[in-house]
């Protein structure tokens, strides 16, 4: 059987096993003497075994295992685990979290050997006085092979939705496959049978010699058997965790976006539609049009809440990354999260990531003080990072806080005003001059200013990925009492306002998220800096981009021309173009430029009448 | 040749239901019972290839009837009667050796298959 159409799902799904072990481990160690995460990090590590020793993943499978057995002798003795060999585990989440991926990839690489030997070492702490001597080298060799612990054929079973009483029927399929074998590893447990929310799947081994078709055979006999599963796939498919309530199907985002782009098409068929429809004076072909621009709205906005991900899937890697980086720095830090419920699309909440790493880097090493000088201060020693999510109005705010020492404005100034990005202090009066402050590339890069109390690292690449994508970035911030960073974001992606312009004969669309302002182009207040056209804009010169150039369009251009003046972060660049021609929603459609062409489209579009238009790329033109 | 059957209800809409139904589709109907040590009783006396068997009886419910003929016939083949709500009564039935059950209101589709199920 060919394995590798599942390897997607068992990355997915190996993914949330390794996430539920980190967050246990972190449950553990804040409270070593409870006896509850490790049942949970047991389960999930036993998953990611049988998992990979079913896709043959080899290095993984015999990783997990050794990990088991620590685990094992942890949960045996009863004992809580000491300091050390919680470092131990995360470490070896950490490198079955790298396994995984490589093994994916198909890249085979066995675990460290000091990671191996370390977990050897802590596991034979625990193992009963059955030999003397420490291990014999080679030793692991003779262990029973990870994953065939449990044995037989994976199994798994879908009842028929309408099927009455699904718990006593999943117990008929049981009683069924008894007749061919042992059955073991069932999943749900029988006594989870009763439950209401028993869904009417289950998962079991059938230790048998019968053929998966005699399997299927047998099992339908139960009655009401909408689906019978056996082998491997039986195993990979089994859903994450019963009881989260919704109902979900795992489904792969490149779909989500031919979907989208599907229904990009439609949203401009439909205004093709609305076009002919009014130019006809046909009540009926009008009826029709507005029937189907309704449902296209529809099918749009269904699609869009298809795309929409709970932002936990990305905050739930925070909790692990803050305590490591506390650790290093020496720093006693409570993380909380906020909002995890709360939804974004799918593409925009990847593309945050990045940014709340750096947040949320800075909040512990720049934002937070060091335990004495907190105590110092009157503050507990323990310092606070929050990193909340929440619905305002139509955008969604994610906030990085923390109660440190707030950002140096006097520092700020002086470092500033050494590298000569202000001229005085009044232009970092408020919090938003502040902010455009740390967010220059200048400023940011100076590793100095990292070092004082100055928050630039990574501000202009935050500023500058949150405007890409539509959002904003503020700042609160206040001495001693600490800073705070709000994204607000749009909730979605795909469907941008955007100015239209002509440039010759052809129009090209310009996201309305970087335009900053439209002028004339007034030659009075053209100048040259550095051999280019600059335009006097609110008290300094920015560069012009005559597009005409660019575009290499012949012929003259009209008298009277516009400029489309768009910033990112803090760079901006005028645009000239021959003519402004309104805002418009468009669908965008991500393009890669093919080679030869410039690299100044971030897309395209088609718009109602059919014409495709390029989108410009405001980045790639300030 | 025909299957032979015996049908236990306490009811005598039920058992008339159920017999019709099984006597239309070719199936012998040998015995009833209204109780469940009747249907023990019966079991022994006619040797029915097939037992339906209610679940709430007086004088011994279906279960123990149940446990009681699978103790006497280990081959016994047993399809329970049961009405929405009564999963839990349902399981412990099929784990005291009920091959099957079928869900009431009855439907005689549904009763004929899950027949022809057990009787395989």
């Amino acid at each position: 059987m060919d394995l590798a159409q599942y390897a997607e799902l068992f990355l997915a799904e190996a993914r949330e096993h390794l996430a539920a072990v980190n967050d246990l481990l972190l449950a553990w160690e804040r409270d070593p003497a409870s006896r509850e995460p490790i049942g949970g990090i047991f389960r999930a590590v036993h998953t990611i075994k049988g998992m990979a020793a079913t896709m043959g993943y080899t290095p993984v499978a015999d990783l997990a295992h050794r990990m088991e057995s620590l685990l094992d002798g942890l949960r045996r003795t009863e004992r809580a685990p000491s300091g050390e060999t919680l470092e131990l585990l995360f470490r070896t989440t950490d490198a079955l979290e790298s396994g995984v991926n490589a093994a994916v990839a198909g890249r085979e690489s066995a675990a460290a050997a000091d990671l191996t030997s370390a977990l050897e070492r802590a596991a034979a702490e625990f193992q009963p006085a059955r030999r003397a001597g420490p291990p014999r080298a080679g030793e692991a060799a003779v262990e029973p092979r990870p994953g065939g612990a449990a044995p037989g054929i994976p199994v798994r079973v879908t009842l028929k939705a309408d099927a009455a009483l699904k718990g006593p029927r999943a117990l008929v399929v049981l009683a069924r496959a008894r007749e061919l074998g042992a059955v073991d590893a069932v999943h749900p447990s029988p006594a989870e049978f009763e439950q209401d929310d028993f869904d009417g799947e289950v998962s079991f081994r059938l230790d048998t010699q019968a053929s998966a078709e005699a399997i299927e055979a047998k099992l339908r006999e139960a009655g009401d058997v909408a689906r019978v599963t056996v082998g491997a796939a039986a195993d990979l498919e089994r859903r994450a965790e019963p009881g989260t309530g919704a109902r979900h199907v795992r489904l792969d985002l490149r779909r989500l976006d031919g979907l989208m782009n599907l229904i990009g098409e439609l949203v401009t068929a439909r205004g093709q539609l609305m076009e002919v429809a009014s130019s006809q004076a046909d009540i009926a072909l009008e009826e029709v049009s507005r029937r189907v621009s309704q449902l296209t709205t529809q099918l749009q906005d269904e699609i869009l809440q298809a795309r929409m991900t709970p932002v936990w899937q990305v905050f739930d890697r925070f909790p692990r990354l803050v305590r490591d980086l506390a650790r290093r720095l020496g720093k006693q830090v409570e993380f909380v999260i906020e909002g995890k419920d709360i939804e974004l699309d799918r593409a925009l909440l990847d593309e945050i990531s990045d940014p709340l790493v750096h947040l949320l880097r800075n909040a512990v090493d720049h934002g937070l003080e060091p335990p004495e000088e907190r105590l110092a201060a009157g503050k507990p020693a323990m310092g606070r990072v929050t990193l909340a999510a929440a619905r305002e109005r139509d955008t969604v705010a994610v906030r990085v806080a923390d109660d440190g020492r707030g950002i140096d404005r006097a520092r700020v100034l002086s470092a500033a005003k050494d590298r000569g990005l202000i001229e005085s202090e009044a232009d970092i009066s408020d919090e938003e001059a502040l902010i455009r402050v740390l967010a220059r590339p200048g400023f940011s890069t100076a590793a100095q200013v990292s070092d004082v109390s100055g928050r630039g690292v990574g501000i202009d690449v935050v500023v500058t990925k949150v405007r890409a994508l539509g959002g904003a970035v503020e700042l609160r911030t206040a001495r001693g009492l600490g800073s705070t960073f709000t994204l607000r974001l749009p909730t979605s992606l795909a469907i941008v306002r955007a100015l239209m312009t002509r440039v010759g004969e052809e129009r090209y669309a310009v996201p309305l998220t970087h335009v900053a302002e439209t002028v004339d182009l007034d030659p009075r207040r053209v100048t040259t800096l550095e051999g280019r056209d600059a335009l006097a804009f609110h008290g300094r010169l920015i560069p012009l981009v005559h597009l005409r150039r660019v575009l290499q369009i012949d012929g003259e251009p009209p008298t009277r021309r516009p400029v489309v003046v768009v910033g990112v972060g803090e760079r901006y660049s005028g645009l000239v173009v021959d003519a402004m021609l309104g805002q418009q929603e468009i669908m965008v459609k991500p393009f890669a430029s093919p080679a030869g062409t410039l690299p100044i489209f971030t897309g395209a579009t088609i718009l109602g009448d059919g014409a495709p238009v390029l989108i410009l790329d405001a980045g790639g033109l300030v | 040749m025909s299957h032979t059957v015996l049908v236990c209800d306490d009811a005598i809409f039920m058992r008339t239901m159920i017999s019709d139904i099984l006597t239309q589709a070719g199936y012998e109907v040998v015995g009833e019972a209204e109780t469940g040590a009747q249907a023990v009783e019966r079991y022994k006396q006619l040797k029915p290839e097939l037992v339906t068997m209610d679940i709430v009886m007086p004088d011994m419910g279906g279960i123990d009837a149940v446990r009681e003929i699978m103790r006497l016939d280990p081959a016994a083949k047993i399809l329970m009667c049961s009405a929405m709500g009564q999963q839990a009564l349902v399981i412990e039935a099929i784990q005291a050796g009920a091959k099957d059950f079928v869900v009431k209101p009855f439907q005689p589709s549904r009763v004929l298959e899950a027949v022809q199920r057990v009787l395989g």
